[in-house]
């Protein structure tokens, strides 16, 4: 993929956003009209696949490189990437595990939850991954200031939506009855949502952290690895809630 | 060539000596189901691969170490072979096909062994930490579990705590019992004899212990335990001790208490009705009517000293009248 | 002394224990405000017990200072690439981020649970050497019986670790593993780890064995909570180590070493590392579950509240049994890697070998329901996974065969050196162990196998035979590597000769008596079954293993100051580390190589394997 100018990528970061809102509102309006699992499952696949190669570039790891110097930044470079994809492969187990351990217990049943909050939690998070990608693209084109308003956005819904989960969710679900202790639906709806939140607690404190040292200037548009690692991080936390949104909020019949 | 041939003889040498040796030893006990015959003609054709493969690969490589090793002042390396596709090719599909047949029979002896005779009698098992009880048909619940010989019986099994697992060597089958669902274990007894059924899956402290005698005998002796049994249980009933007795043989208290003095997991029973017992808190309390049930109803009110930090004692559903039927036969062991 | 306690090690472990004690505290004092009881049986309640170890074990790390640089990378601070470690032992007690002393780190801490570990066994199989309970509870029998597999099997993900770390880099001709710092944290999760473990000992216990299975697990003592949290944290070692592995080997190879002329070994630690990577994972949420359901109620696992306690076996041997191709691949890399050097004859079928180790790998990862065959899930899953475990015994036999056909004809030197010996017994034990598996793997005869001491042999016979004597041959290969001095020859003849034979025969007897009705984890046994002199004569080995270990401990310990001096290629090894000399320098190779041939050409006239750039 040859280096985009800075109009292109501002016109791909929004057009995937717009695909990903399209497909969410889609996904909402498939699980309440048609309630089909497999078109639930098509379409997270798809959303994957939007933001895995085209926030996450994914394709950068397909490099051919080996005759180039060891000791170079870009080689460097591109072994972090490495690692750090390695890295989010192993916790897309962990991940995985609870989405079985999901399926396991509640089959085809979820518990009951608010559907609409699920689905403004789901678009803040969304939104907060656009806004992530703006960061990166102004960083890539040495775009310091935007860089900072971009992140400071991202982080301001990043923490919204924690508030939102934890805070919102959390209690409404009590209120349902759904709680940690009182049958395993609470407890795994608690769990999943509880480790994806722990991740994204993570992702800000990252995001804080590029934050301020791209506020003193550490990085520049050739050098910036921490906000790549940053970036695709903060969307491999979107991607496991593109999963487990539908997972919690839509499948299923629900459990009374 | 030459060396081919002598491994070759070796090879089959080793292995039928490692068959016949281990064929002599007797490695299965007595087979004592239906559900055996099959799993151990299944097993015999393991333990002739077995014999066959190990010597097939250990043969060789002794007679490598003693026919080729380095002769005196040679200092050059052995003949460069890199390797030999064809073979590779063999020693790859051959035991692929080999693997495959066994898993094939594998899967034919399983249907085998659950094949059901839809006559089958049904006795209930419960597992508790550490006591097996069998509840029969005929309204009564032993200890041991008797069963007539040639007859399917299947057991619906349920725990009431932790997994446990039921195995009687001899029957060759093992199910797990698992709290929360029934699982059922099937089997059809073709020899008299009496055996033990071990708990095989590892249940806290006293999984050691946890058995229970299993009794094979003739429909006619199977037919006159079942009836003493049941005069045993309508004699029982009668009297509170009685009554206590029985209970606690089958609820599970027996796995943790003694009646000889001797300590498992709980204190022994022996002599503890009416003696002074030491509380965790240093406090002593005499063992009267009023501190048993409370013991039994509330476990966890009261502790002994020096059970802190054992198993603590699990609360069970009973209902007054069967403590009290309790308490009154703890005041019979002196 | 004064060097010990100003070492990373010895603040890391004083920082765990305050950090314990604070955190601890703390939840005490939130408890106390919120009207909870604040104490409990041991001193602390449970919750505070388990914050108070994460506390620690965070404690540990940071006041070793292996995080130290990732901070000041966050502070925008920038580091030295290399940093100097002292001289003399210390280095070994302090944060390097040097491989080699990493590796040495991973393999003394290895040999160290080895050792607890085995004492714990020593401890049970005299209490198992007649019938009737002598001096041990039923509840230390079942700590002791638990922490002993628990111990050693964090023992061998250190072993193999540190064999992976000190080789790779060298076999591949890299300066350093791909992230040097990343290689030191994960080996000082390691520590705080295993203090974590063991500190089970002191909290009551535990009594599931290392599988944990709830919901006996969830009774247990607190002593079970730590046993969890020591496992969780010693599999994030485990997981960042192999995520190391696998850039180092993707990104750090010398010029011209493509995938099919990488040194075996390599091809073993890739695919070890594949496992470690990914299953890890679920074995530490599996145990996470078990955690959260005593500490917060979340009834996973618990029937009564619509939980399965199924579950959680499918999620932990999901790990647990690809974990056992983690044990042995790097064990039988070993192996291959090793042959070839001893009969001076290439490795036969290379590619296949290598092939085999994927294979395994990957097969591996579709098998593990065959631990739950008696289980109760649902009966038609048997059959599939009785296909899929008979399968892996295909490249295993693979790597057989080819074995075999490497040292036929091989040119084996009298009398056989130590490293070789090791070689052969792990060949013809890891074979009786690999053997004894199709049985278990068929549903029909595991209904009889399972839960036995059968299977207690079975898995002694692989480990040992895929790890521990390939291990033991690694360090008689590679100590003069590292050390620039070669271990003593007799004494490692005896170490062979006493540990080898009687480790056949205490596995051999557990086989026995495990068919004829020996149930695994019992403390005791029925005197009518006859077992006594079994069990007598198996207490007899495991002391005869043990007082070989102690062979091979003076044989390390002596060699390292005494040892006769061996700088060369004392092997005669066609392998790029053997062509510098002993020991290793700091940076390596002065030059880089290119390889410019076959790994294994032994046999071949004046064919070369790596060829160092012109001197400048
Ligand atoms: C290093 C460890 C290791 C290794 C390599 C293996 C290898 C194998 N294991 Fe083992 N296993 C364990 C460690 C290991 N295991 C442990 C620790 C447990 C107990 C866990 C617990 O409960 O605590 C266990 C338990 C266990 C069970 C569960 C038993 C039970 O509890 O009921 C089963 C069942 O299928 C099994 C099967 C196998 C098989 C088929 C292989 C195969 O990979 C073996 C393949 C090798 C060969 C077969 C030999 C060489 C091949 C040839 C010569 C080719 C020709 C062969 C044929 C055609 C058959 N193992
Ligand atoms: C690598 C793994 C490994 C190794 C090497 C061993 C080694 C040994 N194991 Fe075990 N074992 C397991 C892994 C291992 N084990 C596992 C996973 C279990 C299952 C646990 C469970 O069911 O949950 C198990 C279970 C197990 C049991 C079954 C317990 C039961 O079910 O109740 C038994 C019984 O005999 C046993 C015995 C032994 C013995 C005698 C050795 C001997 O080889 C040990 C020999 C001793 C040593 C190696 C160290 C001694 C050294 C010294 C004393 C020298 C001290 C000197 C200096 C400090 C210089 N082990
Ligand atoms: C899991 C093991 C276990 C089981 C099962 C069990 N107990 Fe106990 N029991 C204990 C322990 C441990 C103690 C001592 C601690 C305490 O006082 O709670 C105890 C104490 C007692 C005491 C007080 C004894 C004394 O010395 O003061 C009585 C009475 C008693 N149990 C009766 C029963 C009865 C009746 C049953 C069956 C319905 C039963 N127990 C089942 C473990 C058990
Ligand atoms: Cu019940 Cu073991
Ligand atoms: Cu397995």
């Amino acid at each position: 993929m040859a280096h985009m100018n800075k109009s292109e990528a501002l016109r791909q970061g929004v057009l995937i956003f717009v695909f990903l809102a399209v497909l969410t509102a889609l996904e909402f309006f498939v699980a309440s009209a048609i309630g089909s699992v497999t078109l639930l499952a098509a379409i997270a696949l798809v959303k994957f696949g939007l933001v895995a190669y085209y926030y996450m570039h994914i394709y950068k790891l397909n490099l051919n490189d080996q005759d180039a110097d060891r000791r170079s930044d870009a080689y460097k470079l591109a072994t972090n990437r490495l690692g750090l994809w390695l890295f989010l492969l192993s916790d897309t187990f962990v991940f995985g595990g609870l989405a079985v351990s999901r399926f396991n217990l509640l089959g085809l049943t979820r518990p009951p939850l608010n559907p609409t909050l699920g689905l403004i939690v789901t678009s803040v998070l969304l939104l907060s991954s656009f806004f992530m990608n703006r960061a990166e693209v102004s960083m890539e084109h040495g775009d310091r200031k935007n860089f900072i308003l971009f992140t400071s956005l991202t982080l301001a819904l990043g923490l919204a939506f924690v508030v939102g989960v934890l805070g919102v969710e959390w209690p409404s679900a009590i209120a349902e009855g759904v709680t940690p202790s009182v049958s395993a639906a609470g407890a795994i709806f608690f769990m999943m949502t509880g480790m994806h939140a722990f991740h994204v607690v993570t992702g800000l404190v990252f995001l804080l952290i590029i934050l301020r040292n791209g506020a003193r200037g550490l990085y520049s548009s050739e050098k910036h690895w921490a906000v790549e690692a940053a970036t695709v991080y903060w969307h491999f936390i979107d991607v496991v809630w593109i999963f487990f949104y539908p997972a919690l909020y839509l499948i299923g019949k629900l459990i009374k | 060539m030459r060396h081919f041939v002598i491994v070759g003889v070796l090879v089959v040498l080793v292995a039928v000596l490692t068959y016949v040796g281990l064929n002599s030893i007797g490695l299965m006990p007595v087979e004592a189901s239906a559900q055996s015959v099959p799993i151990d003609w299944l097993w015999n054709l393991d333990v002739r691969v077995i014999s066959f493969l190990f010597a097939l690969i250990v043969v060789p490589i002794a007679y490598s170490l003693i026919a080729f090793r380095r002769k005196k002042g040679d200092t050059t390396d052995a003949e460069h072979i890199e390797g030999n596709t064809p073979l590779e090719i063999t020693w790859t599909v051959v035991p692929l096909i080999v693997v495959l047949i066994f898993a094939y029979l594998g899967a034919y002896t399983l249907a085998e062994i659950r094949v059901v005779d839809p006559s089958a009698a049904e006795i209930k098992v419960r597992a508790i930490q550490w006591a097996w009880s069998f509840q029969y048909p005929e309204g009564f619940t032993s200890k041991e579990l008797h069963l007539p010989v040639n007859k399917q019986v299947v057991l619906k099994m349920e725990s009431s705590d932790v997994i446990h697992s039921f195995w009687v060597p001899e029957f060759r089958i093992k199910q797990d019992v698992v709290p929360g669902r029934i699982t059922e274990y099937r089997v059809t007894p073709i020899l008299v004899g009496s055996y033990m059924v071990r708990c095989a899956e590892l249940c806290g402290a006293s999984h050691a212990y946890m058995q229970a005698p299993v009794i094979v005998s003739s429909q006619a002796d199977y037919d006159a335990w079942i009836a003493s049994q049941k005069a045993l249980a309508a004699a029982a009933a009668q009297t509170p001790a009685g009554r206590g007795e029985q209970l606690a043989n089958t609820i599970g208290c027996r796995g943790c208490h003694t009646i000889d003095g001797s300590k498992l997991v709980g204190p022994s029973w022996q002599g503890l009705y009416g003696s002074q017992v030491t509380l965790s808190d240093g406090t002593t309390v005499t063992a009267n009517d009023a501190y048993l049930i409370e013991s039994i109803a509330n476990p966890s009110i009261k502790i002994v000293k020096g059970f802190e930090t054992t198993t603590a004692m699990p609360k069970f559903d009973l209902t007054d009248a069967q403590i009290q039927d309790l308490v009154a036969y703890l005041a019979t062991l002196k | 002394m004064k060097k010990f306690f100003s070492s990373a090690l010895a603040r890391g472990l004083i920082w765990q224990v305050v950090g314990w004690a604070l955190g601890a505290a703390f939840v005490t004092l939130i408890r106390i405000l919120m009207g909870l009881k604040p104490l409990g049986i041991f001193f602390f309640t449970e919750p505070a017990w388990v914050f108070g170890g994460l506390v620690g074990a965070i404690s540990f790390l940071a006041a070793s200072g292996v995080i130290s640089d990732w901070f000041k990378w966050a502070k925008g601070e920038e580091t030295p690439e290399h940093h100097h470690d002292p001289d003399g032992w210390e280095k070994f007690i302090n944060v390097s981020l040097d491989h080699k002393v990493i590796g040495i780190q991973y393999t003394l801490t290895a040999l160290l649970l080895l050792v607890i570990g085995g004492i714990f066994s020593l401890i049970f199989r005299t209490e198992l050497a007649s019938s009737g309970l002598q001096f041990l509870t039923l509840q230390w029998y079942n700590t002791l019986m638990s922490l002993h597999g628990m111990v050693m099997i964090i023992g061998i993900l250190l072993g193999i670790a540190g064999v992976i770390n000190y080789i790779v880099p060298l076999l591949i001709g890299a300066q350093d593993m791909a992230f040097p710092r990343l290689n030191a944290f994960s080996y000082w999760l390691a520590p705080p780890a295993a203090v974590l473990l063991l500190s089970s000992l002191a909290l009551g216990g535990f009594d599931t064995g290392w599988t944990g299975y709830p919901p006996l697990s969830a009774r247990a003592p607190v002593g079970m909570q730590m046993f969890f949290l020591g496992v969780f944290v010693a599999g994030w070692s485990s997981i960042l180590g192999a995520l190391n592995t696998i850039a180092t080997v993707a990104r750090m190879r010398a010029k011209g070493m493509t995938a099919f002329r990488m040194p075996i070994f390599v091809w073993a630690a890739i695919a070890t590392s594949i496992i470690a990577l990914t299953a890890t994972q679920l074995i530490g949420l599996s145990f996470q579950m078990v955690m959260f359901q005593r500490l917060f109620g979340m009834g996973f696992f618990d029937p009564a509240k619509g939980g399965n306690p199924i579950l959680f076996q499918h999620l932990f041997w999901f790990y647990s049994h690809p974990a056992v191709y983690v044990f042995i691949l790097p064990g039988l890399g070993v192996i291959s890697e090793l042959l070839p050097v001893f009969v001076r004859k290439p490795l036969f079928g290379y590619r296949w070998i290598a092939l085999s180790s994927l294979g395994i790998a990957l097969v591996g990862f579709l098998v593990w329901a065959h631990h739950m065959y008696t289980s109760g899930m649902n009966e038609y899953l048997s059959t599939p996974f009785m296909y899929s475990t008979l399968l892996v015994a295909v490249p295993t036999g693979v790597k057989f065969f080819s074995w075999v056909a490497t040292i036929w004809k091989g040119k084996i030197s009298s009398p056989i050196p130590t490293a070789f010996l090791f070689v052969l017994g792990g060949i013809v034990v890891f074979l009786m162990g690999g053997l004894s598996g199709p049985p278990n793997a068929t549903v029909a005869t595991d209904l009889q196998l399972q839960d036995t001491y059968w299977i207690v042999g079975h898995f002694h016979d692989t480990l040992f035979g895929g790890y521990v004597l390939p291990f033991f041959a690694a360090i008689y290969f590679w100590f003069p590597k590292a050390t620039g001095r070669r271990m003593n020859e007799t004494l490692g003849r005896i170490h062979f000769w006493l540990m080898t034979p009687s480790f056949i025969v205490l596995t051999l007897l557990m086989m026995r008596i495990g068919l004829l009705g020996m149930r695994r984890r019992i403390a005791d046994y029925d005197a009518a079954l006859g077992f006594d002199t079994y069990n007598l004569v198996m207490t007899i080995s495991a002391f005869l293993i043990a007082l070989s270990v102690l062979v091979f401990f003076i044989n390390f310990f002596r060699s390292m100051k005494k040892g006769e001096p061996a700088t060369g290629n004392v092997w005669n090894s066609r392998s790029p580390e053997w062509q510098v000399p002993s020991p290793m320098p700091a940076h390596n190779y002065d030059q880089p190589f290119e390889v410019v041939g076959e790994p294994y050409d032994y046999g071949l006239a004046d064919s070369v394997y790596v060829r160092f750039a012109k001197e400048k």
